[in-house]
């Protein structure tokens, strides 16, 4: 790969971060290049939307350096992150129920006219353009989000990542609520991302998705790296064995309660 | 219905397809059909005790008198929605009034003797730095608005005993007209008409329907959904009327337009604006509905948090200016229950207890409700006792009536 050479997009390095007596990370390195799409996945609690929320902006790291495009930065705020092009799917969705699709497509990123009034119409056009573009199922943009289901919401949180030209799209499970032909969708969306030369990164459990569209998959496990793998020409069973930490997988047993 | 300009509609029902019930057709007004709702309410109440009173409710100087009685009430309920709105409350209003009035009234009086304009700033400077102090601690700090505006409660009225001791009387003439006076008869009259309220009432009417007609221009030219044509004529059309009936009304009492109504008519306008167009609107509305939502996608939701409480203070600064006026003297126990008032104008004019949802055009709605209610019993010479008991169960029912319909309907 020739962008292997150049300036990584997103570098983190020996980032580290505990809540307490929790180690969540300790010194995990991620690179991600443009028009690239990289997968980090691992078990459950692993680290990885703790990582993924420290390139939102959400949380600091303890320790360890962030570059983008070959520039050190820290990310105190959602805010910054968008300022710095990165525009991430949270796996709580970060949606508000009260408000319509439009709001919630620009929320804290609203557009102004030229006299610094919010412009609601044009918000209102972008909202239609792009939800029309990703054929989601949503009938109308005034809609507040508490009328739509669990994968139509989804799909408005993914919608919000096309608002404000990103360099760096986060996607934490973003197909955790899809059916099988939005969850195809998502995929191609996604390789529309890495085809304008974006850098993705995609956390999910689904190793089907990831193998589909990933270039490269990243493991964490207990808050470590635990190897890097081509997605397309490693086995299944190896990466699997990087997320369980072991070549066979155990069998978990019922625990008898009573003797 | 004007459906083909309908763009963002799914598809127009095809004919021969069941019309869909009215319960969801309304709901496809979105929050607009509650505004409604609480509209219709208002005008239920008012011609209930039209009734009732044989007539005197609409007499023209009991019209001036219920906007000077509930000026506060209004002016209050408007930072109020917004503090509801974004899942706060506020306890120290009342205490506040009673503080700030009596900042007020010492400015002006002697030793100090300052010009009663700028005992009116100094007032409403004060407003912003108590609601400032409440703010840090809410936003800042983090302690809930509850326990914050609690103490408030307790420090403002303590202070307001302080300042004022028990009544500080004799306040300058045109400081009291703030509250008892109304628009100087700058035009003539029309029979027995005044002639200044007959153009405020005609100039309210044209802007109005100026600026409805100019919105939905624009959202047809960008091919925007609008609402039907036969819908929107009519409510602009019930807006003319009700403002046409106030204005004959008010044209033939005793002064005029009341000081205090063009006072709150320039804060509703300017804060339903504020509400209902700005982004820092969208962002009250935002924390109210999911805190952590609005602060992932970048919200600042203290800075929001803080400047909703600056509002509150300089509200109740403006409240504290229209009460000391119009009992033409500070007194240490002013503005008790106001915050009560307050919240419960809001709660009957639509605002969620949750939070997240609530409006300027309900709460001011709401404060109606109420002062018409006051003023009905009044005239009919019921207890107070039982007034109280009566403005209890109102407020019971319209949030029960609203959560019944919001079930029937669906939503949440
Ligand atoms: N705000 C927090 N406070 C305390 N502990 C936290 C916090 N956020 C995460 N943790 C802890 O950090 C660890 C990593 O959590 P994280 O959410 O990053 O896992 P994950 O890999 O995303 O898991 P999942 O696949 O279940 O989403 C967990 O042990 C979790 O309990
Ligand atoms: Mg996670």
């Amino acid at each position: 790969m020739t962008e292997a050479t150049r300036t990584p997009l997103l570098s983190m390095r020996g980032i580290s971060k505990r809540f307490g007596g929790v180690e969540a990370l300790v010194g995990v390195d991620l690179e991600v290049h443009r028009g690239e799409v990289v997968a980090l996945v691992g078990d459950n609690a692993a680290g990885k939307s703790t990582l993924a929320k420290m390139v939102a902006g959400v949380l600091t790291p303890d320790a360890g350096l962030i570059e983008i495009d070959g520039v050190p930065v820290t990310i105190p705020t959602p805010a910054a992150a968008h300022a710095l092009g990165v525009a991430t799917v949270f796996q709580e969705l970060a949606l508000c129920d009260n408000l319509d699709v439009t709001s919630n497509l620009f929320l804290g990123r609203e557009l102004r006219d030229g006299r610094g009034a919010r412009d609601d119409e044009r918000m209102e056009q972008v909202a239609r353009q792009i939800l029309r573009d990703l054929t989601s199922r949503i009938p109308t943009v005034r809609v507040p989000l508490s009328h739509l289901s669990a994968g139509q919401r989804q799909a408005v949180a993914i919608a919000r990542t096309l608002i404000g030209s990103p360099r760096l799209v986060v996607l934490d499970e973003p197909t955790a609520s899809l059916s099988v032909a939005q969850t195809a969708e998502v995929l191609v969306h996604i390789e529309g991302l890495r085809d304008l030369g974006l850098g993705v990164v995609l956390i999910s459990h689904n190793m089907t998705d990831v193998r589909s569209v990933a270039d490269r998959v990243e493991v964490l496990r207990h808050g470590r790296n635990n190897g890097s793998f081509d997605a397309r020409s490693t086995g299944y069973e190896h990466i699997i064995a990087a997320i369980t930490g072991a070549s066979r997988a155990a069998t978990p047993r019922p625990v008898p309660l009573r003797s | 219905m004007s459906t083909t300009t309908d763009v963002n509609v799914p598809s127009p029902t095809p004919p021969g397809t069941p019309r869909v019930p009215l319960g969801q057709r309304l709901q496809g007004l979105g929050g607009n059909a509650r505004q409604y709702g609480i509209f219709g309410a208002l005008v239920v109440i008012i011609l209930l005790f039209q009734v009732l009173t044989d007539g005197k409710l609409l007499l023209a100087n009991n019209v001036a008198a219920l906007f000077q009685q509930n000026a506060y009430v209004m002016i209050l309920a408007i930072g109020m929605v917004m503090v509801i709105v974004a899942g706060h409350i506020d306890l120290s209003v009342g205490s506040v009034v009673a503080f700030v009035g009596g900042v007020v009234a010492v400015t002006m009086r002697d030793p100090i003797g300052l010009p009663w304009i700028a005992a009116v700033l100094v007032g409403l400077a004060v407003g912003a730095m108590v609601g400032a102090w409440q703010g840090f601690w809410v936003a800042y700090v983090g302690i809930p608005a509850f326990i914050v505006t609690l103490a408030g409660m307790l420090v403002f009225r303590g202070l307001a005993l302080v300042i004022v001791g028990e009544t500080l009387a004799g306040l300058p003439p045109a400081f009291i007209r703030i509250s008892k006076g109304s628009l100087p008869p700058w035009l003539n009259y029309v029979g027995n008409m005044d002639g200044v309220t007959l153009v405020i009432g005609a100039l309210a009417v044209a802007a109005i329907v100026l600026t409805q007609v100019r919105a939905r221009r624009s959202l047809r030219r960008h091919d925007l959904h609008v609402e039907a044509l036969g819908l929107f004529v009519t409510k602009l059309a019930a807006i003319a009327v009700g403002i046409g009936i106030l204005t004959v009304i008010l044209s033939f009492s005793a002064g005029g337009t009341p000081i205090v109504l063009v006072i709150v008519g320039v804060l509703v306008v300017a804060y339903s604006f504020l509400m209902g167009r700005t982004v820092f609107g969208r962002h009250i509305y935002a924390i109210g509905g999911n805190r952590s939502a609005a602060a992932l996608s970048g919200v600042s939701t203290r800075r929001v948090d803080f400047w909703i409480f600056v509002n509150m203070g300089l509200l109740a600064g403006v409240a504290a200016i229209v009460t000391t006026a119009r009992a033409g003297a500070a007194i240490a126990a002013a503005g008790q229950n106001f915050e009560l008032d307050a919240i419960a104008a809001c709660f009957i004019g639509g605002a969620a207890v949750t939070g997240g949802i609530g409006r300027v055009s309900g709460a001011i709605v709401g404060a109606l409700i109420m002062g018409v209610l006051n003023m009905g019993l009044s005239i009919l010479s019921v207890d107070p006792a039982w007034q109280m008991a009566i403005k209890g169960f109102v407020l019971l029912l319209a949030v029960a009536f609203d959560l019944l319909n919001k079930r029937r309907a669906g939503t949440q």
